[in-house]
């Protein structure tokens, strides 16, 4: 199908930017003028057909996404750009908004793929309009689909798994066989994806390993296929790059996140996704170290750990003992590999919330994070670090015991974590560097300051990070009120599920510790101004209009525990989108300038987006006090486009 | 402290008595137009603007303007009830209303109001409703927003409308100036014996 063309090195002269073409394909066109390929690499990075790109938007700044289907080049050098790609769109729910009001539960990072026939489907741009990788992963449980594994999904920048049809304008549950002339083989993962195999994931392989001697469980049969599957991708043409980030990243986190939505699908599903995240994992072993080729099994640790991992995941399983006992068993292993020069962290949140029989609605399931942190420096001290928390819902008597100490918010929010796109994860570390949290933390876990290190180095730093670290922080900031929280949870457990006991929180006066006297404040355009381009500005929606400003700073403070300016939107007869006299009980908005950008608020920014390009874009976090009940609730929020993108001179037409 | 409030608290239910939301306004008037525009009603003692953080521009204005008494806020809405008002050259004349509490963003605490709040997590029942609240608030903001948007894009129809019909009565008169300016209309007049008298806009 291909010949390699060789390093033919074109220097167009776009904008210097280094350019060579990969494999060849067929020849096309009327007069064979036109050149098929199937990769080439730009800027540094290698493109291949179904790959994933990212294209800019000079409006909103914020990028399109897209999944190349065509590359080719015109011989004859009359045509105006004589690179171009055929692109398949990604919508983003902000812009198939007017669609989406009936689809509940759009995840934070979710786009809807393309699909039927119609203007938006896909279309010819040029090369040089691609700003640059992301990755998509499709967690579709469509059966021919290859299951991402969790870690995947916590890595990637954006997941689809509904499309849009662009003819009929609905949103699809099923994936054609054929989008756009694409088979859909190409639309789904790719079995296997490959990962670039950095030292770091040596080291990871090496524990693995040492994992796996323990438990030699398994059949070598599907060893062997994974071995194949090994060779296949130490394919150095096959590997690449996994987006722009990896390449930079010293420590990997891996998060596992299985998210099993109202869709009904099992278990079963999560298992595969895990043994399919294992597979990977020794995928990526193989190019590595080829003496390890052996290893059958190492792979099969993947079905012990996902075992493990499911175990935990499914409390209402009720084998949770197992799993705590299995749990035991990998903190020995990783006691076992102190020597390793290397800092393990391994923290595991699990979150199972045990109604899942009776709410099909609500899709958190949980989320299990692993993370690990490798130091590339062998000098480093070992450190190991095995924290757990688990804030299961349901009553069981077993599940009260693992709850050390851990404070959880339990809304009824995905955590999914919204990682923003790579390139953003600068301004993310910017602002997790604010002196005021680096402070906090530093001084309150002196423990964790390599953690927050690490934090500033790492390439992107997740928006929401673990519901781990901000609840720590919660908890050594006010310890009483979290106290309080703890006991109350554990009430709740203890408590009849008939009783309800529910802990309402008494909102008291915030302190005035922020709002010092000696200083006048600034105007409130200003500070909201100022808020806006610090992205801490959030719109709180569907409050009570009685309240006053001063009620709602209370208010978040007591269950937020966040020190904010707030400023109540007047309730006025005009009929903007927010406010007015149409409905009976439409939202109130409130603007809330935390004093801090605070990872607490950030934590629940998912998204939704706003396409309102005139005032003050707003963040919001949605966090709704409904009138009648004061329930809290989270909804969505918006972030701001990042500017850092690297900007495109072509539109997406 | 609780009777400071209190007395806060009248206050400021006075100050509401006092006021007059006045709406419709072009998003370009100024606190000074605005206050003169008043003063004629009696002694503006404050206006407010009310600020658009999140419609779209076009949204016209509102406004609080706060009158020395409460019967000079009376007087401005029986006038503005009953006549057209215009202030700085808007399109529309402007509505008014008696003002509510709610429209003042920085007024004070009601006394000895307690405020509870709690989490609801998935297994409570009330998650469900609090849910469906949710989405029924998203589509009241999507049916607004849409409602919206059709109002002003009537608004801007009705407006090319009015001014396409401005510009040709414009050119109308025109040509007729014209005509009679240079002696056209009389020549032909004479040419087909008819009384120039009888013609209205000689």
């Amino acid at each position: 199908m291909s010949v390699f063309s060789g390093s033919v090195l074109v220097s167009d002269g776009f904008e210097g930017l280094e350019f060579k073409w990969g494999k060849k394909r067929r020849v096309g066109g009327k007069n064979k003028d036109v050149q098929f390929y199937e990769s080439f690499t730009y800027d540094g990075d290698e493109y291949c057909l179904h790959d994933c790109v990212l294209l800019g938007d000079p409006h909103s700044g914020e990028p399109f996404v897209g999944k190349i289907i065509k590359i080719w080049e015109h011989s004859n050098k009359r045509a105006k750009f004589s690179k171009q790609v055929k692109l398949l769109w990604f919508f983003k729910p902000s812009e198939i908004s007017p669609y989406l009001e009936l689809v509940p539960d759009v995840l934070a990072n979710e786009l809807f793929l393309a699909s039927g026939e119609g203007v938006g489907l896909a279309n010819i741009n040029p090369l040089e309009a691609i700003g640059g990788k992301c990755s998509v992963l499709c967690i579709s449980k469509d059966k021919r689909n290859p299951q991402p594994s969790d870690e995947e999904i916590k890595s990637t920048d954006f997941v689809f798994l509904r499309t849009f049809d662009v003819g009929s304008r609905k949103i699809l549950d099923t994936i054609d066989d054929n989008i756009a002339g694409v088979d859909v083989k190409f639309i789904f993962n790719r079995a296997g994806c490959e990962k670039e195999a950095t030292a770091v994931q040596k080291i990871e392989a090496d524990i693995k390993e040492d994992r796996d001697s323990l438990k030699p469980i398994g059949s070598s049969a599907s060893a062997s296929v994974r071995n194949i599957e090994a060779d296949i991708n130490g394919n150095p043409d096959s590997l690449k790059p996994n987006g722009p980030s990896a390449s930079a990243s010293v420590r990997k986190i891996e998060d596992n996140s299985i998210e099993s939505s109202d869709y009904g699908e099992s278990r079963y599903g999560c298992k595969e996704g895990k043994e399919k995240c294992h597979n990977q994992l020794a995928t990526k072993k193989s190019p590595v170290a080829e003496e390890r080729s052996n290893k059958d099994s190492g792979v099969q640790e993947g079905t012990t750990h996902n075992e493990h991992d499911s175990c935990e995941a499914s409390g209402s399983k009720g084998n949770h003992w197992f799993g705590k006992a299995q749990e035991k068993e990998v903190q020995k292993l990783f006691t076992k590999q102190k020597s390793m020069p290397a800092e393990v962290r391994y923290s595991n949140t699990c979150e199972a919330f045990g109604s899942r029989r009776i709410h099909s609605n609500s899709k958190t399931d949980q989320v299990n994070g692993v993370k690990k942190q490798l130091t590339k420096q062998k000098s480093m001290p070992t450190e190991e670090r095995c924290s757990r928390e688990s804030n299961g819902l349901d009553d069981r008597p077993q599940k009260k015991q693992k709850l050390n100490g851990s404070v959880t918010v339990p809304d009824g929010r995905n955590t999914k974590i919204l990682q923003k796109l790579s390139s953003d994860g600068k301004k993310d570390m910017g602002s997790f560097k604010r002196p005021r949290d680096k402070v906090t933390r530093d001084e309150v876990l002196p423990e964790k300051s390599s953690f927050v290190k690490k934090q500033d180095l790492g390439v992107s730093v997740f928006e929401g990070q673990d519901r781990k670290t901000t609840t720590e922080k919660g908890l050594s900031k006010k310890p009483s009120f979290d106290g309080k929280r703890l006991k109350c949870a554990e009430d709740k457990r203890l408590a009849d599920d008939n009783e309800r006991n529910y802990q309402v929180i008494e909102v008291t006066q915030k302190p005035d510790a922020v709002n010092s006297k000696w200083f006048r404040p600034l105007p409130w355009e200003e500070s909201m101004r100022e808020a806006e381009t610090q992205e801490r500005l959030v719109l709180l929606q569907n409050l009570d209009p009685t309240y006053t400003s001063h009620e709602v700073q209370d208010v978040v403070y007591s269950a937020l525990k966040e020190q904010c300016t707030a400023r109540m939107i007047e309730c006025i007869p005009v009929n903007t989108p927010h406010i007015g006299p149409l409905l009976p009980r439409l939202p109130r908005l409130i603007l809330l300038g935390s004093r801090h950008h605070s990872p607490a608020i950030s934590k629940y920014t998912s998204f939704k987006c706003d396409e309102r390009r005139e005032m003050p874009r707003l963040q919001h976090i949605a966090l709704r006090v409904t009138p009648l009940n004061l329930n809290w609730q989270w909804n969505g929020a918006c972030t701001k486009p990042d500017p850092s993108m690297r900007l495109n001179r072509y539109l997406r037409y | 402290m609780a009777n400071e409030e209190e007395v806060k608290y009248n206050a400021f239910l006075e100050k509401v008595k006092r006021t007059v939301f006045v709406d419709e306004l072009t998003p370009l008037a100024s606190k000074s137009v605005l206050e003169s525009a008043f003063n004629q009603f009696g002694t503006v003692e404050d206006v407010i603007l009310v600020p658009n953080y999140l419609g779209p521009k076009e949204i016209p204005m509102g406004v609080l303007v706060v009158m020395q008494t409460e019967e000079k806020a009376k007087a401005i809405l029986d006038t503005l009830s009953q006549f057209p008002f215009m202030v700085a050259g808007i399109p529309r004349p402007v509505r008014a209303k008696p003002a509510k509490p709610e429209m003042f963003a920085d007024r004070p605490k009601e006394p000895s109001r307690r405020v509870l709040c709690r989490w609801i997590d998935p297994n409570d029942p009330d998650f469900e409703n609090a849910k469906k609240i949710k989405r029924l608030v998203q589509k009241h903001t999507a049916e607004a927003a849409f409602v919206l948007k059709n109002q002003l894009d009537e608004a801007e129809k009705l407006a090319t409308k009015q001014s396409e019909t401005a510009t040709a009565h414009h050119k109308k008169f025109e040509m007729m100036y014209k005509l009679f300016h240079d002696g056209v209309a009389e020549k032909l007049a004479n040419r087909y014996n008819i009384n120039m008298r009888s013609f209205p806009y000689r």
